[in-house]
């Protein structure tokens, strides 16, 4: 027996493997280096795998919540612009009162200016945005207020029109309504006219919104409140004030009986505009959330961000010295070959 | 001692030389096969120490390096179909960065409820969370079908192999006669020997075996379990195909001699060979995965089941917007519905295309009014939406024999099941690497005492050469010398 013995086969065999294995190391190596992410990311992570498919999922979940909460932002945007227009109506609506409670031609005036506000009031309780009505509630697709000043006359105005003649026995705006005493009158907006601004007859003559605000998810552990609804006091308050001085036919009473539906407006007014900011404040702490909900997922996102790439990327400095290294080898393997297979004996016989 | 007798020696030495070119002229012709050993001549002295005869051509051989290399191939067939079958698998995931795995589909469904609870009166965003529903069904249905698919696969690579190795064995008895008749007679048996040798080598590849040689060279193999395969004659191998497959069918199992080694119930399972390693993918690592696939499944029909919101409620939870062969009737929790990923399903109450209504998918009532959670109908209504949501990121519990968490949230479930699949396939490739080293060193060794050397034969041919001038210069001078006799005698 020989004491060291190599098969020619082997011999040529080793380079030609040699070469095989180093072609399919520099195609993985070629491909990292251009996408720049591993070849096989199951194969390279194993079981680690299930961390980069559950940060996608992570990094595609706060995606979307940060889109729905701009949808959330630009809601709560607009209703805080309407309820500054509502307040600030019914500022000057005071204002305007107060001015014109003495003068002669005061009840005409607050009258028209009553009618314009009470309008513009309807206008912006039914105001939309991409076709969802904003003070409807969960009643998004329904008009939350029915229109005061339409025609025929709809049931909120008959309900009021139907009050005052029950109460004083002449319909608003009668010649024979100087007659009225400011206690009566007094009687008259404490009890059945309040009530016409009270449930069950608010939800029933005047509003078609839901009591149930619409509800959002704005992080991943935070659901809140993110509308308003026409059904809240403010709104009904600020209609009630508007309506008595609109609508109950001022110009024919007399001055004492003018002065009580006055003061009861500013006093209304008054309290709707407190209302109002309660809401103002309760969706502007909304919107605070949102925002730094949307503040920590967008820090969030960076993160997850960077460590799916620290677990799927390649280091593209590393993965090109791979490949110079491999096509290296690789011309060695070759010009071994070619000079392997010169070498034989049958070129010296 | 004579003239004549040295003639005799010198012709002896003749016919020897050119039996010895011949083993040479062999071993060159040899030198690219893979199987092909050298041969080597062995030459004594004729009886009676007149010349030199052939006494035997025998083979360079290595047993310690053969079993290596029977040992690592039967290694290199389970590792190499459980590699293949599970790149299969893969194909339900392929890149994580495709999204098309069922992990991101049910995170793309869950993030459409939470576009659709942002907006609850929209319809496109109604039908988008629909057409997600839709998708998450439609892949695990097809993932489904891929997982059967490769159990089908790996039947009939058992079949194919259980066919392929009654045939190598009725060849192997056949080169085993000869080479005992060989034996017997003193006849060459180097190429019978080589020829089994492969025929062994090809056995080793389909099942783990061991050999044992006996009397005359006679080869006995049993499988790594033990069980006789070859003893004088070939025993049959028998496994019965299964056409189709789906979650609920259970494979046959390979029987050798009678006595079943593959399987949980075998005396004496076999370790190693491509029928091992098909037999691990058809009854275990697919039915684990599809198990996984059942659990997801098993998880989105209860997120969206519904239940009875009357203010005494009395009916039973029902399926919402996924329905399945057992629906209205909820999978109870916590246990495998096996073949639930391929009978999910978008209940058509919902699916616009099939004539449904998605706002019942906002508002509830699939199964009736007593299961409506919308009370007033408001359009803008969001909490069943954003509740269903949630449901997918509240932990839950799954059956641990799926081996993809117990309890979790459906969605970390869900990329658990990917996490498993991936490590599977990780350590799968890293053992196959490891064992085709292995093979391949063994080969190599094998092949280096084995094989020829070209370098060699042709110095061996020299040699025979200068031997044979040698000897017909020793016939001529023998010649000139019974001339120079002959004359002398005249």
């Amino acid at each position: 027996m020989l004491a060291s013995f190599t098969s020619t086969r082997y011999l040529n065999e080793a380079n030609r493997s040699t070469v095989l294995k180093l072609q399919d190391q520099l195609i993985t190596a070629q491909q990292e280096l251009a996408s720049g992410r591993l070849a096989d990311v199951g194969v390279s992570l194993g079981g680690r795998t299930s961390e980069t498919v559950s940060l996608r999922q992570q990094y595609a979940r706060f995606t979307t919540l940060v889109e729905t909460n701009s949808t959330v932002t630009t809601r709560l945007d607009v209703t805080q612009t309407t309820l500054q227009s509502f307040s600030d109506t019914a500022q000057e609506f005071i204002s305007t009162l107060l001015a014109s409670r003495d003068t002669e031609n005061g009840p005409s005036v607050s009258q028209g200016d009553a009618e314009a506000n009470l309008v513009a009031l309807m206008d912006g309780l039914n105001s939309t945005l991409s076709g969802q009505y904003l003070f409807g509630g969960i009643n998004t697709n329904t008009q939350p207020i029915t229109n005061y000043y339409a025609t025929p006359t709809p049931a909120n105005r008959q309900a009021v029109i139907d009050a005052f003649t029950t109460a004083f026995g002449t319909p608003p705006s009668d010649p024979a309504n100087t007659g009225i005493t400011a206690a009566a009158m007094q009687t008259f907006l404490d009890g059945p006219f309040a009530n016409l601004f009270e449930e069950p007859s608010w939800s029933n003559d005047w509003s078609a919104a839901s009591n149930e605000n619409l509800s959002s998810r704005i992080s991943s552990f935070e659901q809140i409140e993110t509308s308003t609804n026409a059904t809240e006091d403010g709104y009904r308050k600020l209609a009630k004030a508007y309506a008595m001085v609109a609508d109950l036919g001022v110009e024919a009473l007399n001055k004492d009986a003018f002065g009580v539906v006055v003061d009861a407006a500013v006093k209304i007014a008054g309290e709707a505009i407190q209302d109002i900011v309660k809401v103002q404040a309760k969706l502007g702490t909304a919107a605070a959330r949102v925002e730094s909900a949307n503040d920590k997922m967008s820090a969030q996102l960076d993160i997850m961000n960077t460590q799916i790439e620290n677990l799927e990327l390649v280091d593209p400095f590393e993965a090109s010295t791979r490949v110079t290294t491999l096509l290296t080898q690789l011309e060695t393997a070759y010009s071994l070959t070619a000079r392997v297979q010169r070498l034989t004996i049958l070129n010296y016989l | 001692m004579s003239l004549t007798s040295s003639m005799e020696i010198a012709r002896s030495n003749l016919s020897v030389l050119s039996e010895r070119t011949a083993v040479t002229s062999r071993n060159v012709a040899n030198a690219g096969l893979q199987n092909a050993t050298r041969k080597l001549s062995n030459t004594v002295t004729a009886q009676g120490g007149i010349g030199v005869r052939l006494a035997s051509i025998t083979r360079a051989s290595d047993d310690a390096l053969f079993d290596n290399l029977i040992t690592s191939n039967s290694s290199i067939g389970r590792n190499q179909v459980i590699v293949d079958s599970l790149d299969q698998l893969n194909q339900t995931i392929n890149d994580v960065e495709q999204d098309f795995s069922p992990a991101a589909v049910v995170g793309k469904l869950a993030d459409a409820l939470q576009q659709f609870s942002a907006a609850p009166q929209d319809e496109i965003r109604a039908q988008i969370a629909v057409s997600s529903a839709l998708e998450a069904a439609n892949t695990l249905n097809a993932a489904t079908d891929v997982v059967q698919q490769t159990r089908t696969r790996a039947d009939q690579q058992i079949a194919d192999s259980v066919a392929s190795l009654n045939n190598l064995l009725s060849q192997f008895e056949e080169v085993n006669r000869n080479v005992i008749a060989g034996t017997r007679t003193g006849a060459d048996i180097t190429d019978q020997l080589d020829t089994r040798d492969r025929l062994l080598t090809d056995i080793s590849r389909e099942i783990g075996i061991r050999t044992v040689t006996r009397e005359n060279n006679d080869v006995a193999i049993y499988t790594d379990s033990g069980v006789t395969m070859f003893e004088t004659q070939p025993r049959t191998v028998t496994f019965d195909a299964t056409l189709a497959f789906n979650a609920t069918t259970t494979g046959n199992a390979v029987f050798v001699d009678n006595v079943q080694v593959t399987g949980t119930a075998a005396p004496l399972p076999i370790s190693s060979g491509r029928l091992k390693g098909l037999t691990e993918v058809r009854d275990e690592i697919t039915v684990t995965y599809q198990n996984q696939l059942d659990e997801i499944a098993r998880g989105l029909i209860t997120v969206f089941a519904e239940s009875d919101q009357s203010a005494v409620p009395a009916l039973p939870d029902a399926t919402g917007l996924f329905t399945y062969s057992g629906s209205p009737a909820v999978p109870p929790a916590g246990v495998v519905v096996t073949g639930l990923a391929g009978q999910i399903r978008v209940n058509p109450a919902v699916d616009p295309d099939q004539g449904g209504d998605t706002d019942l998918l906002r508002d509830g009532g699939i199964n009736g009014a007593a299961y409506v959670y919308n009370a007033s109908g408001g359009a803008g209504f969001s909490d069943r939406l954003i509740a269903m949501a949630d449901q997918f990121y509240s932990p839950r519990a799954f059956d641990p024999t799926a081996q993809a968490g117990s309890t979790t949230t459906l969605v970390n479930y869900a990329s658990n099941s990917v996490g498993w699949l991936q490590e599977t396939r990780q350590s799968a490739n890293t053992e196959f690497e490891f064992r085709t080293a292995i093979f391949e060193r063994s080969t190599d060794s094998l092949s280096k005492v084995t094989g020829v050397n070209l370098d060699y034969e042709m110095t061996v041919l020299l040699e025979l050469e200068r031997s044979y001038q040698a000897t017909s210069r020793l016939i001529a001078t023998i010649n000139n010398m019974f001339d120079a006799l002959i004359v002398a005698a005249g």
